[in-house]
């Protein structure tokens, strides 16, 4: 009866939260959404690459929220691109405690588009193909197992990775051939992942296509024509989603947790 | 040779040629090439592949084999490989790249061991970014003309599809590959792109997946199907690949299995 009157009474535990590309876009909308829905004392680990964007969204957040909370808010910069950034970002979660922890929500969001002016047969240099590799499949693997080992399986921890997908992880789009082929590895680790351990509630959220800096740069730069057409149309038509309404139904996914483990899920279907 | 056994004058290029499939394609595929035809065998093993270059050449006269021995997981590998094809400056009507190159990774751990992001990086460069930037490397020295039709062949996986517990380096390089073959299709029309999966053979890597993978399950149904006599040859499975291939009616990024043939 309690959630008929206020469905917002649910939320996502005492928990250590973690957002990775948390300093704008999607991930900083993910940061002030599950801002409310953590318990006090629980902890928020925002990682991005850019220190002042970072404490920026944490003041912003302890402003609207942080006080009545009890909510701490830690950023951590690091570059995901390099072995180092992860290794910083997996060591600052294995130092973070939250006391009565009962959920580790890892969000990898952290990504980038690639040159998205370019076409397959350009892609001759093996470095930079490797460093695209390196933040958008490598890195989400090797902080995921990080975070995991840091936080084992143990009776009362519920334990949550979203994999922030996309269509491109199962439709190929011409001129997009990093972003298409990282988004289909990343959704295939983490069904290997959902298949590993029953325990650990895995998810690939598509969450359509947002008003981001992402966008902007795939509406400017996208080499192949008729796609860059539609997403210049996408945006003068007013289809583009906010982060918000997409964020939104994300979280609905994660209060709800009766999601199949490893499920590729996207935010036109639900 | 009638156009319908054979692939006429024809550049192949075989990544992953020392050992099990890249070889077997070889040695299938030699006895169809024309005369004036060219085969650039690719692997890290010189040795190797120079004792295959003995076997094919008790074969077909008129065919051109290059042998080289290079890593593809770098820059210096693949510029290799399109050096013999700009030395060989073949006349060809025909060109094959049968990116079959490919290792297991580390089966015997699971997803929450890969702490290590060079280990990572190091697999996905030779099983995901060596076959794109030898693909472009090839396509860019062997441009589009009329009279040439240019094959491009993914060895791709059931793992491509469908996830395997502790083969998460393989099946996360498998998908990719995929993808990355299927966005090439819809930039390029022109050419034949095909994701081939050729069923479980009988080669070292099915040894190391039988002896080496973490998850009992999986392990024990590759010791089931090797017991059981149920692994394929790879020439089996190649005959299948070339029949597909000569008939060339697939749609150009599509995944074709073995058992679905």
């Amino acid at each position: 009866m309690e959630d008929e009157i206020s469905p917002e009474s649910r939320d996502l535990g005492r928990a250590l939260c973690i957002i990775t590309g948390a300093s704008k876009g999607f991930g900083r909308t993910l940061a002030f959404q599950l801002s409310c829905l953590l318990k006090p004392r629980s902890v928020l680990m925002l990682v991005a690459r850019t220190t002042e964007q970072l404490n920026q969204v944490k003041e912003d957040i302890i402003t609207l929220y942080g006080g009545q909370n009890q909510l701490e808010v830690r950023c951590v910069q690091a570059d995901l691109e390099k072995k180092d950034g992860v290794e910083k970002m997996v060591q600052a979660a294995k130092e973070t405690s939250v006391s009565d922890m009962d959920h580790l929500l890892l969000i990898n969001n952290a990504a980038s588009l690639g040159d998205v002016s370019r076409f397959a047969l350009t892609f001759t240099d093996p470095a930079e193909v490797n460093r695209y590799l390196s933040l958008n499949v490598s890195g989400a693997l090797s902080l995921t197992a990080g975070v995991l080992q840091a936080f084992p399986r143990r009776l009362g921890l519920r334990r949550s990775v979203v994999n922030i997908s996309s269509l491109c992880a199962l439709k190929p789009f011409p001129s997009w051939v990093l972003y298409c082929t990282g988004k289909a590895a990343r959704d295939m680790m983490f069904r290997v992942l959902a298949a590993e351990e029953p325990d650990v509630r895995v998810l690939s959220y598509a969450p359509g296509p947002l008003d981001t800096d992402m966008q902007l740069q795939a509406r400017r730069s996208s080499g192949d024509l008729q796609l860059r057409r539609s997403f210049c149309s996408m945006f003068s038509e007013g289809q583009l989603i906010s982060c918000e309404e997409s964020g939104a139904k994300l979280i609905k996914l994660l209060l709800d947790d009766d999601f199949l483990s490893g499920a590729h899920l996207d935010f036109y279907e639900l | 040779m009638s156009a319908v056994s054979g692939f006429g004058k024809a550049l192949v290029i075989i990544t992953g040629a020392s050992k099990g499939f890249g070889r077997a394609l070889a040695l299938s595929i030699a006895p169809r090439l024309a005369a004036g035809s060219a085969l650039i065998l690719a692997a890290r093993s010189d040795d190797r592949l120079q004792e295959l270059r003995a076997d094919l050449s008790r074969g077909e006269s008129g065919l051109t084999v290059r042998c080289v021995a290079a890593d593809l997981g770098c820059q210096a590998g693949v510029d290799r490989v399109i050096d013999e094809i700009r030395d060989i400056h073949p006349d060809i009507h025909h060109l094959l790249l049968f990116n079959n190159a490919a290792s297991l990774g580390d089966v015997s751990r699971y997803c929450h061991d890969f702490t290590d992001v060079d280990e990572v990086n190091s697999y996905l460069s030779l099983n995901v970014s060596s076959a794109l930037c030898l693909t472009a490397g090839v396509l860019r020295a062997l441009p589009q003309r009329t009279g040439l039709t240019r094959v491009i062949v993914n060895v791709s996986s059931l793992c491509a599809l469908q996830p395997f517990p502790s083969w998460v380096l393989y099946c996360s390089g498998k998908a990719a590959r995929d993808m990355m073959f299927r966005v090439l299709a819809e930039e390029e029309p022109d050419l034949r792109v095909l994701n081939y999966a050729p069923g479980p053979l009988d080669t070292d890597m099915q040894l190391q997946a039988r002896s080496s993978s973490a998850d009992d399950a999986l392990r024990n149904s590759f010791s089931d199907m090797h017991a059981q006599g149920q692994l394929l040859t790879c020439e089996q499975s190649i005959n299948k690949l070339i029949k597909v291939l000569l008939e060339d009616k697939y749609t150009s990024g599509a995944h074709l299995d073995f058992y679905d043939l």
